[in-house]
């Protein structure tokens, strides 16, 4: 019976095999996805069940198919659990492949870009039936949002009003009432249209940086040059770089205020096939169509030139595949290919840091070559030479990148008929052919210097996590001088009014690129674009006040323009900074619903303060992609190089071991629960499940380091980094003046309820047995609801105001803490660790069972360091337990999300003040960071029946800014069922 | 020292007094307003609260009940002796009792762990029933304990009991919110169950107090739909108010949420109102604050 079944699925499988390669080799137009410039493609892709009764396998060469028995050799393998899922398989529309992919049923081992290969066939035969899918899908989602809102009343829709300042700061010099009341979007009519473009365009993958680097290589040789000599892999990038930014196309959207655009696109999808571009080979024909954040269509001769060019020659030369080759598919690989327990953010970037932009505007990109030719003229070894003419290569690609739009800027001066934007060109030109090729003189040069060499840092490495750092302190002495020069109040009010619509169109243009985001990520990351975090306020590097003209400047744009990225950061240092300043943050916080994010300047630093950071550089944080510090300009600290899930090492001490969903004996054997005599014993279980999965993620995060090192160093970036220079060492291999690694933990608060729950209940009151909870847990509860009910309300809850519990979430943080400081990262660092999910939360949630805290099995874990939501009834004891935690386990920073509408009994000024009471308190009792959504379920709701309506509605996930339709249903959900306060 | 029940105390109220709060909810209440938002706070004793949506069904409370009179999500209120072991075994708190003798100590150190919130926002605690008044001494005991921990306090009253009661709280209450409902004694008996004499007299008195400085004095009208926010109500109000050099009270809109808890006590919901005053009733609000406006009373 056994090997009949056998014969049969393994037969049939074969046969739609044969099928499949029989058309693929004989059908013209399929055969076309053969080929590749210079010949045919070459891979093979085995299709086989965990029980071994389907083992088959394709392979492609000279543009024929062949199908054999057995997996041997194949260069990817989809493992598919059994016979069942296999048939599902063959019915769904791909975005349902892949949960099948995150929820285990299947898995790849292998080349995981040859899959995406293969995918890419079967849309290429399916593609009918595929977009009929995906748009059932999108009418299903309209019409599932509309049942899910109910019938929701919506309050009248305040209308805005604006506080003036109740006094000024000592740094603010020139604006007279530094909340800017009088100013609103519809002054600046450039702006609204920008941001209407924004709201509505499509964003389009960009082939521009791809073509260039993939024909840079083809014509020099990757691995060697072409006469067969050893590249330094920094020179090889260099030069690369350099022509990729002299070849690239210099535009100036129309009417914009800013020269450069980081892609050839009005919103463009860059791609990094030395990451993860290739990723979108299997939806080449479909991206358009897919319901959660479809791009442009893609043109033939754009599907063409990734399909027969670029992909092929990057399908090994990226970060996951050189590690998969190098060391052989490590556990650590392994693991996070299985999507449960770890996302490692460095198989895309090493980026997530803060250059030093003050150095930039300082000494202009040829002062930058000087120091550099200086360093070289004092002798060094062969490689750091080649490494310090890399760094002059890359200066020298976006010197002539400037020129290049100096000239485009200048023509197009030339033939403007309207008088005022020619006189607005003619000033953009004489600006970029000064910056940043040159110190900047004045405020429009510096913007204009940062933005060219941010669009360079963009084309040197992956969008994910970049950003610009305490953009109000770098840019008060340029704003200062120029306001100084001016004689007439009327010049001056002219002046401000320009700087706020520089400063609205920096904004906007930072918004013109956007993360690849395979739709795998959709389900994973929803709605984050690049998280580009700007740093305001604060402390001085002396520790004076930092809040200045500028602090406000940027406030005052980010209330008017209320867009998800930059994702603006507010440092409050609750012995230094105003009351003032407080309140425009809650302000602003209030009207943009989202946005700035607030951090205890004296809680975050404390956090810095044992790794023997000089004080001055710790006073000079700067937050990075979603909330992590970055010591600015000194460090590269990778403060995302991945998410943590701590659930999956609890359900494997609660399982011996055993992760259930993943079917694996991955973890130590920690003990039956009989083995389990004491709570330590379970806690101790828990711990060694941690180690262990902490030891397999940082193995594979110092393989990819190297993977880094290799494939793509990064010496453009390194010219802005402290110490890069002085040592001659890429960044990528250890040359900053500080390096680390940041971890960003997910699920402590879920972790601690359920240890406090077995603690109590099991160990302390002994009103269950730990085997019997265990399996209630297993079987998710059912039938056992009354249990769940006494877990619920008998034990004791972290956000509850309860010391035993914030006792515990601080030893499990600390062990946390120290389970990561024992391990070293690829460039000699250490790791810090952080708590906040950004929208991971809601994945490793979706692929976790249920657990002690009562928790349903595939439910959303707390966002970040978020109580649970029905721990109090009280805001304020989760603002006490969230602070009672020790700065030095949350090094890496939290996001504690909390959720508030203001009563429509109170007036704004009531509603501000209530906020920044919170905040105060909050910093007082050593809080370190929260965020607050000033958004009502009700409001998300009416917006899941409209999104036109609510395009623009912005919510905070955990870190980072998402406009809520844009967001997967999973997600959208977890954002209704946060706790509600009304303020 | 007669000693409360306690029906609950909640933290970051801002409905109750300025800035952050701290409200204790004490039980029994010399009056019976007919809307009265906190039906559980008006008997002094315990009572038992019955929640059929949080019930899971699992007859817990059955096997425990000495009469046969709990079953899930009801009970037989006749029967019912007031044993409370439903609500002792309910695993869902679908069965509560509402009123608990808490020790003093343990209520002002629970208001203390929200001391940073009151030192922001300029808030405190804020007494509240019930009528907290029937106990001076209890309140005046806490109130002082507070006061020395540096915690502002504030007493909610109908003011329906002797004067001395109110006077001896004085020394360690930071302000008095006095509720004035109705100036028809008619109405007032009526609509709340008692007599409105002493409350105007003692409401003279404490404004005398207030005019030397003893304590901040805040009177509120609760405005219910055809009850208290009629013109004639308002304006003899208002003209009480002018007489008694009152320059600001408050209007609280009404909110009907009380009726839910009336219905888990076992309680008739004797007034129900199809018309509801709601903060979004813009313009009826702004009809009343006018009568008060026009007397120079600021609202």
């Amino acid at each position: 019976m056994e090997t009949k079944t056998h014969s049969i699925a393994d037969i049939a499988a074969a046969a739609v095999l044969r099928v499949f390669g029989l058309v693929f080799s004989t059908v013209g137009r399929y055969r076309e996805y053969l080929r590749n410039v210079d010949g045919w493609k070459d891979f093979s892709v085995g299709i086989v069940t965990e029980d071994g009764t389907v083992s088959q396998s394709i392979r492609f060469s000279d543009g024929k198919a062949r199908v054999c028995s057995g997996v041997e050799d194949t260069d990817t393998r989809l493992i598919i659990q059994d016979t069942d899922v296999l048939r599902q398989l063959v019915s769904l529309p791909p975005n349902e492949v892949l949960t099948l992919i995150l929820r285990n049923k299947m898995r790849i081992s292998g080349n995981a870009f040859y899959m995406e290969l293969f995918n890419l066939l079967i849309s290429a035969l399916m593609k009918k039936k595929q977009i009929a899918q995906m748009r059932a899908q999108v009418r299903e989602r309209q019409q599932s949002g509309k049942a899910l809102a109910e019938e929701e009343k919506l309050l009248p829709k305040r209308q805005a009003e604006y506080l003036s300042a109740p006094a000024a700061d000592p740094g603010v010099h020139w604006l007279k009432d530094p909340y800017l009341p009088n100013y609103t979007l519809r002054d600046f009519p450039r702006l609204d249209r920008f941001l209407e473009l924004h709201h509505t365009a499509r964003p389009a993958v960009c082939l521009e940086r791809a073509q260039l680097l993939t024909d840079f290589f083809r014509l020099e040789g990757f691995e060697t040059r072409k006469d067969g000599t050893p590249w330094v892999p920094e020179e090889r990038q260099g030069l690369a770089f350099r022509e990729l930014m002299e070849k690239k196309k210099p535009l100036i959207r129309r009417d914009d205020l800013l020269a450069g655009t980081t892609t050839a696109k009005e919103i463009g999808v860059p791609l990094y096939p030395d990451g993860a571009g290739v990723m979108l080979w299997g939806e080449l024909l479909t991206v358009h169509e897919r319901m959660l954040n479809p791009y442009e269509p893609l043109s033939d001769d754009e599907i063409r030139a990734l399909n027969e060019d670029i992909f092929p020659i990057w399908a090994h030369r990226n970060f996951r595949e050189y590690v998969r080759d190098t060391y052989h598919e490590p556990l650590g690989q392994q693991l996070d290919e299985r999507c449960a327990a770890t996302f490692m953010w460095k198989t895309v970037a090493l980026s997530h840091t803060v250059l030093d932009y003050p150095k930039l505007l300082r000494l202009g990109l040829q002062g930058i070559i000087a120091e550099i030719e200086t360093e070289l003229s004092a002798g060094c070894s062969e490689e750091k030479r080649r490494t310090l003419q890399a760094m002059i290569h890359c200066c020298e690609g976006v010197i002539a990148y400037a020129r290049h739009l100096a000239e485009t800027t200048e023509r197009e001066a030339a033939s403007e008929d309207d008088p005022a934007r020619k006189r607005e060109l003619e000033i953009i030109a004489r600006a970029v052919s000064h910056s940043p090729e040159f110190p900047a003189r004045s405020l429009e040069e510096a913007v204009q210097a940062i933005w060219i060499h941010w669009v360079g840092v963009h084309n040197e490495n992956t969008n994910a996590g970049f950003s610009l750092g305490r953009m109000d302190q770098w840019l008060q002495p340029y704003f200062e001088a120029d306001m100084g020069s001016l004689t007439t109040e009327a010049e001056r009010e002219c002046y401000l009014r320009h700087v706020l619509e520089l400063i609205g169109c920096f904004y906007l243009r930072c918004q013109d690129h956007l993360p690849m985001i395979p739709d795998i990520g959709n389900y994973l990351f929803g709605g984050s674009s690049s998280d580009q975090a700007i740093t305001l306020g604060g402390v001085t590097p002396d520790g004076g006040n930092a809040v200045n003209d500028m602090t406000y400047i940027f406030l005052k744009v980010t209330e008017m323009l209320n867009m998800r990225d930059p994702n603006v950061n507010a440092r409050y240092h609750k012995d230094v900074n105003s009351d003032a300043y407080l309140k425009r943050l809650c302000e602003v916080n209030i009207h943009t619903t989202a946005t700035p994010s607030i951090h205890s300047d004296t809680a975050v630093m404390a956090a810095l303060e044992d790794h023997g950071y000089d004080p001055a550089d710790i006073h000079n944080w700067a937050a990075t992609g979603c909330v992590e510090p970055t010591l600015s300009g000194k460090h590269m600290g990778h403060t995302n190089c991945m998410m943590f899930n701590l659930v999956s090492p609890l359900e494997m001490a609660m399982n011996n071991g055993y992760h259930p969903l993943m079917r694996w004996q991955l973890g130590p054997r920690t003990g039956e629960a009989e083995d389990l005599k004491t709570f330590e014993d379970f806690l101790q279980a828990f711990f060694t499940q941690l180690d262990h999965q902490a030891d397999l993620a940082c193995e594979f995060n110092w393989q990819l380091g190297e993977a880094h090192a290799v494939l793509r160093p990064t010496p453009f970036m390194s010219t802005l980094i402290d110490g890069c220079i002085s040592s001659g060492v890429d960044a990528t291999k250890g040359g900053a003046r500080y390096n680390s690694s940041g971890v960003a933990c997910i699920g402590l608060a879920d972790v601690v309820d359920s240890l406090l729950a077995v603690k109590s209940l099991v160990y302390e009151r002994r009103l269950v047995g730990l085997e019997e909870l265990f399996d209630a847990v297993r079987h998710d509860f059912q039938g056992r609801e009354k249990l769940r009910q006494i877990i619920l309300h008998e034990a004791p809850r972290f956000g509850s105001d309860n010391e035993e519990a914030a006792a515990l979430a601080n030893r499990v943080a600390a062990y946390i803490h120290e389970c990561f400081r024992k391990h070293t990262n690829y460039r000699g660092g250490t790791y810090t660790t952080g708590f906040w999910s950004m929208s991971n939360h809601v994945a490793f949630g979706s692929l976790s069972g249920a657990l002690p805290s009562g928790r349903h099995a595939y439910m959303p874990f707390t966002p970040g360091l978020t109580p649970e939501a029905d721990a109090s009834q009280s805001l304020l004891d989760n603002l006490k337990d969230v602070a009672k935690l020790d700065p030095h386990s949350l090094d890496n920073n939290i996001a504690f999300n909390v959720k508030v509408t203001p009563s429509p009994r109170d007036s704004h000024e009531t509603a501000v003040d209530h906020l920044a009471a919170y905040v105060k308190a909050y910093a007082q009792l050593g809080g370190m960071q929260m965020q607050f959504n000033v958004v009502s379920s009700a409001v998300m709701k009416a917006a899941l029946a409209d999104p036109e309506s609510y395009r623009d509605l912005m919510v905070r996930i955990s870190g980072y800014n998402a406009y809520f339709t844009e967001l997967n249903r999973d997600l959208q959900l977890e954002l209704i069922r946060r706790a509600d306060y009304q303020i | 020292m007669k000693t409360p029940l306690i029906l609950d105390i909640k933290g970051n109220s801002l409905d109750d007094g300025h800035g952050i709060r701290t409200v204790i909810f004490l039980k029994g209440c010399s009056m019976r307003c007919c809307w009265c938002h906190n039906p559980e706070s008006q008997a002094p004793e315990a009572e038992l609260s019955v929640s059929p949506k949080d019930c899971i069904g699992c007859g817990d409370c059955r096997a425990v009940c000495p009469t046969g009179a709990a079953s899930p999500g009801h009970v037989d209120r006749e029967a019912c002796q007031k044993c409370f072991r439903c609500a002792q075994v309910c695993p869902a708190r679908a069965y509560r009792i509402m009123g608990q003798e808490r020790a003093m100590e343990e209520i002002v150190e629970r208001c203390l762990s929200d001391k940073a919130f009151y030192d922001a926002s300029g808030g405190g605690v804020t007494l509240s029933g019930g009528e907290p008044a029937l106990y001076p001494d209890w309140c005046a005991a806490l109130a002082e304990q507070l006061r020395a921990k540096g915690i502002f306090v504030l007493l909610e009253t109908a003011g329906n009991v002797p004067y001395d009661a109110l006077s001896q709280m004085l020394p360690p209450l930071d302000a008095v919110y006095y509720d004035i409902k109705l100036m028809d004694p008619v109405l007032h008996r009526r609509y709340c169950g008692a007599d409105n004499g002493r409350i105007l007299d003692n409401f003279r008195k404490l404004r005398q107090d207030a005019a030397e400085g003893r304590v901040a004095l805040l009177p509120r009208t609760p405005l219910i739909p055809g009850v208290t926010d009629t013109e004639e109500n308002l304006a003899a109000i208002a003209e009480f108010y002018r007489e008694n050099g009152v320059r600001r009270c408050e209007l609280l809109p009404y909110n009907p949420t009380w009726t839910g808890k009336a219905a888990a006590l076992g309680r008739e919901v004797p007034y129900e109102l199809q018309r509801h005053t709601t903060p979004q009733d813009g313009e009826k609000l702004r009809r009343c604050r006018e009568i008060f406006l026009r007397a120079g009373i600021e609202c």
